[in-house]
């Protein structure tokens, strides 16, 4: 498969203040990459580098197959990009911003435009500064997907938009995948990332510390399991059990942590009579703090993976 | 209008435009107003007793004809600070206004080049000053009987309005320049207010020092109205510099925007 998105190194310096350190970057074809990490770990700075609005200080980095500042226009035209502050004039209405970037993008029919509008429930015929933040920010989802670009750029996309949205915006994500379209998005928040993405890169501190396809994230991941028995069990029969650990007992309510296969576990607790089983989803959340905390231990995990 | 950022600028900043250039004609019509009662024999007598030096430094010699009046009322001091405020805050806009608002990412994550996007924000400068000058040459040339101006003439009124036009888009330009320099609003209008005050000083005080003599040349309000356009018609060697001198500036802007990085 071919990169979309390939960094090399690629620095960033503001002055003697880090913007980016060292980051390498591959996002192929086709895929949802999903880049993680806190704020002020890099993640707009890389975005800003890969759009040519700052120039680096070092390293490499090919968008579509050119250099963000040699591709100029004719590269540009082939991406969409959400800032991750979405900031127009405001004293214009949605509708004559979205019609001139259009423009700009060599034309965009309107029914299009229309089309993601009316899908995101936006009205265009109000002036932008008598917006919500996230109808501004439908706004800029509008720009960024309207003209079909081969490479969607999302910084923060769904911030501001409301939960029916957000899946509203998932869904837009996963039909451009389908078209065809590479998206490359950024998030502090993993739940976000974690329905859509194939694959996950987390940064932290101007490096990339992890890159792991989701569902391999989400095998080694641990879950939260809780058993209700009919009657109270002892803790004894459950420790030591293998990926078990953190086990508690309350009564006849048995809690745990369980990495990795559940055999072992139910087996043992088939040996009781059983009410009801919850496992909680394996949390990317956790994950992401398991790399973000413990640094040493997540280079080297994530050089296995690789 | 909206199919260019040439044209998207002029359209989102037509009310403005429409505004400076109605105050600009209504300043100038009404100076011209009062000229009728500037012109007697008295108001000479009283000009004479003030030192010649004192009135060439407030621009108000010959206060008594009709080009000498205007001269140094609407087209000396305060039409030529409106226009430089009106085209200075078009140049500053262009680039330093929109970045330190935020603006500029979502246009330069479109198919433009940098130098578009600064020339056609140059040009919608150029089209939106030369709306003030129309406006502010029919309003003259409307006041010309009322106001007993006719020695002035047409082409005088034109050439003079031109020349005033040119003298805000150096301004502009300027605005346009140090705004691209730096991505800073502030430092922008601080350059234009700085330079348009030691350009003033500079045509006007400078002939009085020996030593600063020089920095008359230096100055695009010599340029403007040192050759007396109201009194002698179009000065097309002065035009000509305040020309290089607006091109010269968009060229520095062009060049400095395409090196730096965008601020968010």
């Amino acid at each position: 498969m071919t990169a979309v998105i390939q960094t090399q190194q690629l620095a960033k310096y503001y002055g003697k203040r880090r913007g980016l350190e060292s980051l390498d970057l591959e996002v192929r074809a086709g895929e949802i990459y999903g880049f993680l990490g806190p704020n002020g770990a890099g993640k707009t700075t890389t975005i800003r580098l890969l759009l040519d609005l700052l120039r680096p200080t070092g390293g490499t980095a090919t968008v579509l197959g050119a250099d963000p500042h040699a591709g100029g226009a004719a590269l540009r035209r082939r991406l969409g990009y959400l800032p991750g502050d979405f900031v127009v004039d405001g004293g214009q209405t949605g509708r004559e911003l979205l019609t001139h970037l259009g423009h700009l993008r060599g034309g965009v029919p309107r029914e299009r435009i229309d089309g993601i509008a009316d899908r995101l429930e936006l009205d265009l015929k109000a002036r932008i500064r008598s917006l919500s933040k996230g109808n501004r920010q439908k706004i800029g989802l509008v720009q960024a997907f309207m003209h079909e670009p081969e490479l969607l750029i999302l910084d923060e996309p769904t911030s501001g938009l409301d939960p029916l949205l957000q899946q509203t915006f998932l869904e837009m994500v996963r039909e451009a995948k389908a078209a065809g379209q590479t998206v490359f998005m950024s998030s502090h928040v993993l739940s976000e990332v974690q329905h859509s993405a194939d694959r996950v890169g987390i940064i932290r501190d101007g490096r990339m510390v992890a890159v792991e396809a989701v569902e391999t994230l989400r095998r080694r991941s641990v879950r939260h399991v809780e058993i209700h028995f009919d009657n109270p069990v002892a803790p004894d029969a459950f420790v030591g059990l293998p990926g078990v650990s953190e086990v508690r007992v309350d009564g006849s309510v048995l809690r745990c942590r369980l990495a990795g296969r559940a055999d072992g576990l139910v087996k043992m607790a088939a040996r009781y009579p059983v009410e009801s089983i919850l496992v909680a989803e394996p949390d990317l959340e956790e994950l992401f703090f398991t790399y973000y905390h413990a640094n040493g231990e997540a280079r080297e995990e994530a050089t296995d993976a690789a | 209008m909206l199919r260019s950022v040439f044209g998207k600028s002029l359209w989102d900043q037509r009310r403005g435009i429409a505004v400076w250039s109605v105050a600009i004609a209504a300043v100038g019509v009404l100076y011209a107003a009062f000229y009728p009662s500037m012109n007697n024999p008295d108001m000479q007598a009283a000009m004479d007793a003030f030192p010649p030096e004192l009135l060439e430094a407030l621009g108000m010699t010959d206060i008594t004809s009709a080009a000498g009046y205007l001269g140094s009322t609407t087209y000396g001091i305060l039409g030529p600070i409106l226009m430089i405020i009106f085209a200075g805050g078009l140049g500053v806009r262009a680039v330093a206004g929109d970045e330190e608002a935020g603006r500029m990412d979502v246009l330069l994550a479109h198919p433009v080049e940098r130098w578009a996007v600064v020339l056609q924000r140059a040009a919608a400068m150029v089209v939106a000053i030369a709306v003030a000058c129309v406006v502010l040459f029919l309003a003259m040339l409307a006041a010309t009987g009322p106001a007993q101006l006719e020695d002035i003439g047409a082409a005088n009124f034109a050439a003079t309005t031109l020349q005033m036009g040119l003298l805000g888009l150096v301004f502009g330009s300027l605005g346009l320049a140090v705004g691209a320099l730096t991505g800073s609003r502030g430092i922008a209008w601080g350059a234009v207010a700085l330079v348009a005050v030691l350009s003033y000083l500079a045509n006007t005080l400078g002939p009085t020092v020996d030593w600063l003599e020089w920095t008359q040349s230096a100055s695009a309000f010599f340029y403007y109205s040192g050759g007396r356009p109201l009194a002698n018609g179009l000065q097309v060697t002065d035009a000509l510099v305040l020309v290089a001198m607006a091109v010269a500036l968009v060229a520095i802007a062009i060049l400095a925007f395409r090196r730096r990085d965008v601020a968010v």
